[in-house]
């Protein structure tokens, strides 16, 4: 495993997060490049480096200006670093449909927790709107892990 | 932890800054025309105000009563608007250095936005309104209810249990009470855009459009000083 490649690259997507975030917002929704980078992380790695990686880089996001909730993405990251290293090495038995169903599954489900903790009060005053704000938030990261996918298929890293 | 999530706060703003300052160019033309608009609105606004001001102070003498509203205000730059997938919170280029402490609050010129809540040397973070952990203690006027007021996303805001019996309509005004101690009365805050009168209930809920745009302000005023609100 090189150390160098993973630090570099959680270093490099969090300043393009950092930087460009902002200017790719529609409506206060964001793309979130550090989930897809975490997914790959744990499927080339496994569970063990997902999961530590997922926290560490999630630590450095609450860092960077968070202001309530403090621990909510390590806690997100590690989630989805546990569950895409489940997925490491199941390429050749799931097939393409399946797996690809899967890491979507993994993306939603991590915008599914975020979305429980940070939209709880309209959870229960509007579902309809807290259903709508998961979606597009997954959706929106989801379309940039698309886009990748004609760069990098993920299931290369396998 | 504070002093590292401070420290962190001012490395990021740092780094930011650059961008930020390309942003805000881009947007100087624009903004520009809008300010002169502005201006010349607000010059028409002061001549009627002016003469508003003078008979008020007459109207005051008479009934001896001495108010006056004098707040400090710390015009501040958005140099981030955080990392997360949703809006939530910013940081400002102003901190301790100037006065800024936390649980001041922060406002464009429609209407509160948030409050400061951790402060380093130069940068602040700052909680936004549409964080599900903010709340703000209103007062809607002409009527005078009082109620606290969260975002429920979609730039609109809920006040809930305010009086059944109290006449509220649609487009009143929706201020800060001044019960709080970090919200001086009388900040704009937004304005009616429904009322919810649930049968069998003895309160009623009120919607409010908060007016500033999240997605497009750069710039913010933090109210450093309230001591003087009310001499």
């Amino acid at each position: 495993m090189n150390w160098n490649r993973l630090l570099l690259s959680g270093i490099f997507v969090w300043i393009l997060q950092l930087l460009l975030a902002d200017f790719l917002a529609i409506n206060t929704v964001r793309p979130d490049f550090i989930v897809i980078v975490v997914l790959y992380w744990s499927l080339r790695y496994g569970r063990l480096i997902g999961i530590v990686f997922g926290f560490l880089i999630g630590l450095l996001v609450d860092l960077s200006g968070t202001a309530s909730f403090f621990g909510l993405s390590p806690l997100t990251y590690s989630i989805t670093g546990y569950l895409g290293g489940s997925l490491m090495g199941k390429y050749s038995t799931m097939g393409l449909l399946y797996f690809s169903l899967a890491w979507i599954g993994v993306l939603a489900f991590s915008f599914l927790i975020f979305s429980m903790v940070q939209y709880q009060h309209i959870f229960g005053v509007n579902t309809f709107l807290f259903w709508s704000k998961w979606i597009a938030t997954s959706f929106y990261t989801l379309c940039f892990a698309g886009i990748l996918q004609f760069i990098y298929p993920i299931h290369k890293t396998q | 932890m504070a002093v590292v999530r401070g420290k962190s706060t001012e490395f990021v703003a740092f780094l930011t800054s650059p961008l930020t300052w390309v942003k805000s160019m881009m947007y100087l033309e624009e903004e520009n025309q809008l300010l002169r608009e502005i201006n010349l609105s607000l010059t028409l606004q002061v001549e009627t105000m002016l003469n508003l001001d003078k008979e008020n102070q007459e109207l005051n003498e008479m009934l001896e009563f001495k108010s006056k509203t004098n707040l400090k205000i710390l015009p501040v730059r958005v140099v981030n608007k955080g990392i997360q997938p949703n809006l939530l919170s910013i940081i400002i280029d102003a901190g301790t250095d100037d006065q800024v402490e936390p649980n001041q609050p922060v406002l464009t010129a429609k209407g509160v936005i948030g409050k400061t809540i951790q402060t380093n040397k130069t940068a602040s973070i700052v909680q936004l309104i549409t964080d599900v952990n903010y709340r703000i203690s209103v007062r809607i006027l002409p009527s005078g209810a009082t109620g606290i007021l969260r975002w429920v996303g979609g730039g609109k805001g809920q006040v809930r249990e305010v009086q059944k019996n109290v006449e509220i309509n649609i487009g009143d005004k929706v201020r800060t009470s001044g019960f709080s101690d970090i919200y001086p009365a009388g900040l704009p805050v937004g304005t009616v855009a429904g009322v919810f009168d649930e049968r069998g209930s003895y309160q009623k809920d009120v919607i409010v459009t908060l007016p500033t745009d999240l997605n497009a302000f750069q710039y913010a005023f933090v109210v450093i000083d309230r001591n003087n609100e009310l001499e």
